[in-house]
């Protein structure tokens, strides 16, 4: 849309817009700018109102992330959450882009009933096939491994990572595949050298949301995991039963593990609208 | 090419919904081993539990208050940073970001966001008179939480609507502009109906995440004080993993999936019928 709209706009009626913008965006940021305070306070500032601002009100520190980043548990959390949010995200990848290719091209019809029956997927709630997972990774020895958890969440993710990924390749034009196909060239062909390069951009929001919706999980992450393989949202509820809420750590854990899969975000924002729609808009 | 993904989606989800449905006919308890075939007696226990019916009616109270509430202000702030200021840009990819955090992180922000030791949100209300037992009571927490999930999943709403409004071609709106010089009237007359088919898609998208809500209410109260706050995931959660009990835990698995698939069939039959 053009700035049609805004030019129609009385000035008071512009301050308003904006002001309502301003304390939405106010909104938005200050839990992230509370953590970032609290994150290098003293235990002693923590608790003593009126120290808000680092240099004026109090002298900061970086003890906590000192202790925080010095802690062999999180640390090992950390690098759990990234192999796992990385495993998966190839693997839903390699599984999931040649069957959304084939389900764009081949079954254009087919498509709206297997996308409801991929979708339905998304319905069921984890917490009720938590069980017989549970009990599938006791018999299979994963408990407790990036395996396992990998192999869960390829599960949960590549339902939804088919839907996005056919409508990226729904999007890539046929006519140049027809050609190839003219000049002999097989599907696979087809597929791994024309609609793949075309579809890179599409692929890649896809990637970034199978990515942060790994990342964030937390029921199986939870249940499956005790010590070794336990990842960012396990660690933070496990310190938080055990340890209490040390209020300068625990704003250190959240920024730690709420970073990475929001600065991913920032790089493919244009096309999010349309990968969490699963395509019902063309944004 | 289709056959590994619909293989691998058939045998891992086919496979545990049936054994979910098998465990819930026995009594199944970690350790001893399915220990016999008990019919019905899972279910009769679960729908006699009050402690079931009570995570159900959290459940409930959370998707009414925090669902309606995400998707009016998602929408609203579409369409203010629709209008075109100069920086709508920067208001975009602020007001889109929370969406991609970790919801178990933000209920942990919370608890040092609501704490009354020196807590912003407990200084302010007090310079208001207003105070609000969030720990210590099952209504605070869950206000809380609630409070927690619109921030959460308002950028949801708001970066579907504002796709949805930027898709309306600028013609229309020059149409509309000569009709009237009201934009409330355009946005509740023109863009509202125009998006409406994009945002069902939303709603129920944001429906089906509603209810599956855990790791926010779970990081912030841990389900207390007592059960109060314990939607259904947290419930199910304890009842699996704390005490083990599979049988009932599947049972309870299985009606709460029944009564999902109602919820969304009736929104789903209800949001077809608005659109056609």
């Amino acid at each position: 849309m053009s700035d049609i709209l805004w030019s129609g706009i009385s000035r008071p009626a512009r301050l308003f817009a904006y002001v309502i913008l301003l304390l939405a965006a106010f909104w938005v940021i200050f839990p992230a700018l509370w953590a970032v305070v609290n994150s290098v306070k003293t235990t002693t500032d923590t608790f003593r109102a009126g120290a808000l601002i680092p240099f004026v009100d109090f002298k900061p520190t970086l003890t906590s992330w000192r202790s925080v980043l010095g802690d062999p548990e999180a640390r090992q959390a950390l690098l759990s959450s990234t192999i796992v949010s990385l495993g998966t995200t190839i693997f839903v990848l390699l599984l999931g882009t040649p069957a959304a290719y084939s389900l764009a091209r081949f079954f254009p019809r087919r498509s709206r009933d297997i996308t409801l029956w991929f979708l339905s997927q998304r319905v069921l709630p984890p917490a009720v096939v938590l069980i017989p997972f549970y009990v599938m990774m006791v018999a299979l020895r994963l408990i407790d491994t990036w395996t396992g958890l990998i192999f869960c969440y390829s599960t949960f993710n590549l339902a939804f990572g088919v839907v996005i990924m056919r409508d990226v390749f729904r999007d890539v034009s046929i006519e140049i595949e027809e050609a190839a196909k003219v000049e002999g060239a097989t599907h696979w062909q087809i597929f791994r050298l024309i609609a793949l390069p075309l579809a890179v951009d599409g692929l890649i929001v896809s990637a970034v949301i199978v990515f942060a919706f790994t990342w964030n999980e937390a029921l199986f992450a939870s249940a499956l995991t005790s010590q070794h393989a336990m990842t960012m949202p396990a660690f933070i509820l496990a310190s938080r039963s055990t340890r209490g809420v040390d209020f300068n750590t625990a704003s250190v854990n959240t920024l730690l593990a709420i970073m990475p899969p929001v600065i991913l975000s920032f790089f493919v924002q244009r096309f999010l609208a349309r990968g969490l729609s699963f395509g019902a808009v063309k944004g | 090419m289709l056959l590994p993904a619909i293989v691998w989606v058939i045998a891992f989800t086919f496979f545990p919904l049936i054994s979910v449905l098998h465990f819930s006919f026995t009594s199944y308890v970690l350790g001893q081993g399915i220990t016999g075939y008990v019919g019905l007696q899972n279910y009769i226990d679960v729908l006699e539990s009050a402690e079931f019916w009570h995570s159900i009616a959290i459940t409930a109270i959370y998707v009414a208050i925090a669902v309606p509430a995400e998707v009016v202000l998602g929408f609203l702030l579409a369409w203010l940073v629709s209008l075109g200021a100069s920086g709508s840009r920067v208001f975009r990819g602020i007001l889109a970001a929370p969406l991609f955090t970790m919801e178990v992180a933000v209920g942990y922000l919370g608890v040092t966001l609501y704490t009354d030791q020196g807590g912003p949100i407990t200084l302010v209300l007090g310079l208001l008179g207003i105070h609000i037992p969030w720990f210590s009571t099952g209504w605070g927490g869950l206000l809380g939480a609630i409070i927690l999930d619109i921030w959460r999943w308002t950028p949801f709403v708001f970066l579907i609507a504002l796709a949805a409004i930027g898709a309306i071609p600028a013609t229309i709106y020059e149409a509309a502009l000569l009709d009237t010089r009201s934009h409330w009237q355009i946005m509740l007359r023109l863009a509202l109906p125009l998006c409406w088919p994009v945002m069902t898609v939303a709603i129920l998208l944001l429906l089906v995440e509603a209810l599956k809500v855990f790791g926010l209410p779970f990081a912030l109260t841990s389900g207390g004080p007592g059960t109060s706050t314990q939607v259904f995931s947290i419930a199910d959660y304890l009842t699996t993993i704390q005490f083990f009990d599979f049988g009932k835990g599947s049972a309870m698995g299985i009606i709460f999936l029944i009564l999902v698939s109602i919820i969304i069939t009736f929104f789903f039959r209800q949001m077809r019928r608005n659109i056609e």
